[in-house]
């Protein structure tokens, strides 16, 4: 997994009391909120971004980022600072969204064969135009939407690889299916979010 | 190699599996190596996505109470952790004062205030272990006195209770100045003035309860 | 009594009213329906409380007055539920008896007290709240919710708990925990004794601590934990060889056991002041 970007790396220095992560953890063992508000503000984004971008909708979101810091912070007791905090973290937080698409019975991944949406091959060849690249540079928002429109099974293998980090073996081992159905899905999931960026269907607004 | 080839193999050749008759093909084929180009481009773009997005203040609020419906946000002052709703029966304020006498005490291992960059292990926090809190013993009185009122019954009981706190008390105590630096002393006096304060609380309770 | 009841509650005070269950005894049947996680209370200085997880949505409470010194006082406000047994005047601990058989949905929060009496909890998911001075406490079967029980002297025995935070706080009741695991499972007695028999899983903490209480604890060959036994004045014993850890905790004096075993996945620490403290092998 790749390590957090920006302005949260280095000593993790936190706002405020000049806490430390470390620090941080250790006070919220104790029961200390201003620690659970730092970690909070640490990782919150984190968390939130890969819970909206995995579910699609704001709601969702908060109530599953909620859930995921609560585990965490029911947890940190145990905490005993073999691996990365925030590894820790947001393994935790990939799980509860997991089980939420479960529960909801959405597929989390298709499995090879079965298709989604009116997928037929992996490139949709227009009549008579040939493929040319995607026009523009793609910026956040345009990506945004388009993830947002991917079908779920296709969106959490995006999420999981390209956006948040995750090899293909820890996929497999969160997601519970095989290495290779993990790499094809991805594969798809790219596909369809070219066409979906090059139709300009991603406009459609309103979808949150 | 034609193009529903190079799609088929597409994805391996992703991952870095990339024959010459692929690369082949790529130099000839301006759709294939388009395809290739934009979907390298969405696959880095992807990494715009990570912590993108901020959650509304209100979802911490939610968090916050949520936390402490569950006990884990603990006050200071109280030690140890009489955390969540279901023990709130804090109605008497003389109880206070020992409060703060563990206070002291147990800021040994909780309230050494932090200063950036200062890493020493926790143990090596205590400070000069000669402050010895004796539980204050009028306190002691004034419970046992409203147990005795109320349920007379249990006076020689509570009585036996108090003696044997106070007595966990002055033993981790007393280790705590054999060896200032142990953390697990300094826990065992945070647990045995939890005992304590379990004790005033169900005296408390029951003697106001009826 | 009143003075507790926050205003927004509606306050239902039930006179002695009913067949006569037995010579003097009373018998009361309740039925409460309640949203999602209700928060349930049941006050009882004397006498049982046992409470086992039934339908969703309802509370079935069946209540057993031993006289009319006792009076039963019932509150509900929204998912909120309060049974208190109101001792009048001249009641004591036979007259005062209040005999409670509870079914509440599954993940209930409840917080239970009894001074002599036994609470039970059994088959719940929900927070578990037991407090008294001499009640036994029996929790059987819970998962996933937090239990926190406080006793003075009444034996505490935890069987089948997992998932959640267990804490406990005895003077001398003994303690015995049996198949209890979890992320944290907390034990402090003064005299009581600790005595654990289960496998130490759930990559938990596990912190026993007593005065004098003796601390046993059972595991089988192949619990993974990260042990620090002590006693300052006592014996500690193991039946384990646990790898010597690199260690920087200093012990003067006393006695202490510190290693891992397996993949340590588990902290226990056993300490005591003055009690022995034995880390046992299971046989089977």
């Amino acid at each position: 997994m790749r390590p957090l970007k920006g302005n949260l790396t280095g000593a993790k220095r936190l706002q405020g009391d000049k806490l430390t992560e470390a620090e941080a953890i250790e006070q919220a063992k104790l029961g200390n909120e201003a620690a659970f508000k730092a970690l909070y503000d640490l990782h919150k984004r984190r968390v939130y971004s890969l819970c909206l971008r995995m579910t699609g909708n704001t709601a969702s979101a908060e109530d599953l980022t909620q859930e995921a810091f609560l585990q965490l912070f029911r947890k940190i007791g145990t905490f005993r600072g073999e691996s990365a905090f925030s590894t820790w973290l947001h393994r935790m937080a990939v799980n509860v969204v997991l089980m939420q698409l479960r529960k909801k019975g959405l597929p989390v991944v298709p499995l090879d064969d079965a298709t989604e949406g009116d997928e037929e091959g992996s490139i949709k060849k227009e009549p008579g135009a040939p493929d040319e690249r995607l026009a523009g540079s793609i910026d956040r928002l345009r990506l945004q939407r388009a993830v947002d429109e991917l079908p779920p099974g296709y969106r959490t293998i995006f999420v999981l690889h390209d956006v948040e980090g995750y090899e293909h073996n820890e996929i497999a081992e969160l997601v519970g299916c095989s290495i290779g159905n993990s790499k094809s899905q991805l594969h798809k999931a790219r596909i369809k979010l070219r066409e979906l960026l090059r139709t300009g269907r991603a406009e459609k607004a309103g979808k949150r | 190699m034609n193009c529903l080839e190079f799609e088929r193999v597409l994805p391996e050749f992703l991952e870095g599996g990339q024959t010459p008759e692929e690369h082949a093909h790529l130099a000839s084929c301006p759709s294939c190596s388009n395809l290739l180009a934009d979907l390298n481009s969405i696959s880095s773009q992807a990494k715009l996505l990570i912590a993108s997005e901020e959650p509304r203040p209100a979802v911490w609020d939610v968090l916050e109470s949520r936390l402490r419906e569950e006990g884990l946000i603990r006050s200071p002052e109280f030690i140890p952790a009489k955390t969540n709703n279901f023990w709130s029966r804090w109605r008497t304020a003389w109880l206070v004062p020992v409060a703060a006498a563990l206070v002291m005490v147990a800021g040994l291992k909780l309230f050494h205030p932090f200063n950036a960059g200062d890493h020493e292990p926790i143990a090596k926090q205590a400070p000069a272990p000669a402050v010895v809190i004796t539980p204050v013993s009028r306190e002691d009185q004034v419970v046992l006195n409203s147990v005795a009122t109320r349920i007379p019954a249990q006076r020689a009981r509570y009585r036996a209770d108090l003696e044997d706190a106070n007595s966990f008390i002055r033993d981790a105590e007393q280790s705590i100045k054999d060896d200032p630096n142990d953390i697990y002393t300094q826990q065992m006096l945070i647990n045995a003035y939890a005992q304590k304060q379990m004790l005033y609380d169900l005296a408390v309770d029951r003697s106001s309860g009826q | 009594m009143s003075s507790r009841r926050s205003a927004a509650q509606f306050v239902m005070v039930l006179a002695l009213a009913g067949v006569a269950y037995a010579a003097g005894d009373v018998r009361k049947d309740l039925h409460f329906k309640v949203g999602k996680h209700p928060m349930i209370t049941i006050e009882n200085p004397y006498g049982p409380v046992v409470v086992r997880a039934g339908a969703a949505h309802e509370v079935l409470v069946t209540a057993i007055l031993h006289s009319d010194k006792v009076e039963l006082e019932q509150s509900q406000s929204h998912n909120r539920i309060e049974l208190v047994s109101h001792l009048l005047a001249g009641a004591d601990q036979n007259s005062g008896v209040v005999e409670y058989e509870v079914q509440v949905p599954a993940e209930a929060n409840l917080t239970l007290h009894s001074d002599n009496g036994r609470i039970h909890a059994e088959k719940l998911r929900g927070d578990l709240a037991m407090e008294g001075s001499n009640a036994t406490m029996e929790v059987v079967d819970c998962a996933g919710g937090h239990v926190h029980v406080k006793t003075l002297n009444g034996p505490v025995n935890l069987t089948n708990v997992r998932g959640g935070h267990v804490e406990v706080m005895s003077m001398g009741g003994d303690v015995v925990l049996i198949g209890v695991s979890g992320p944290l499972v907390n034990v402090n007695s003064n005299s009581g004794k600790i005595q654990y028999s289960g496998d130490f899983g759930g990559e938990g903490e596990y912190d026993f601590t007593s005065h004098t209480g003796d601390i046993e604890a059972i595991a089988p060959a192949y619990a993974s934990i990260d042990v620090f036994a002590r006693s300052n004045q006592g014996r500690v014993e193991s039946d384990f060889s646990l790898e010597p850890k690199h260690s920087s905790i200093y012990s003067k004096g006393g006695s202490a056991l510190i290693g891992t075993m397996g993949k340590a996945a588990s902290a226990v620490k056993l300490v005591s002041f003055s009690g022995k403290i034995h880390l046992k092998k299971r046989q089977n």
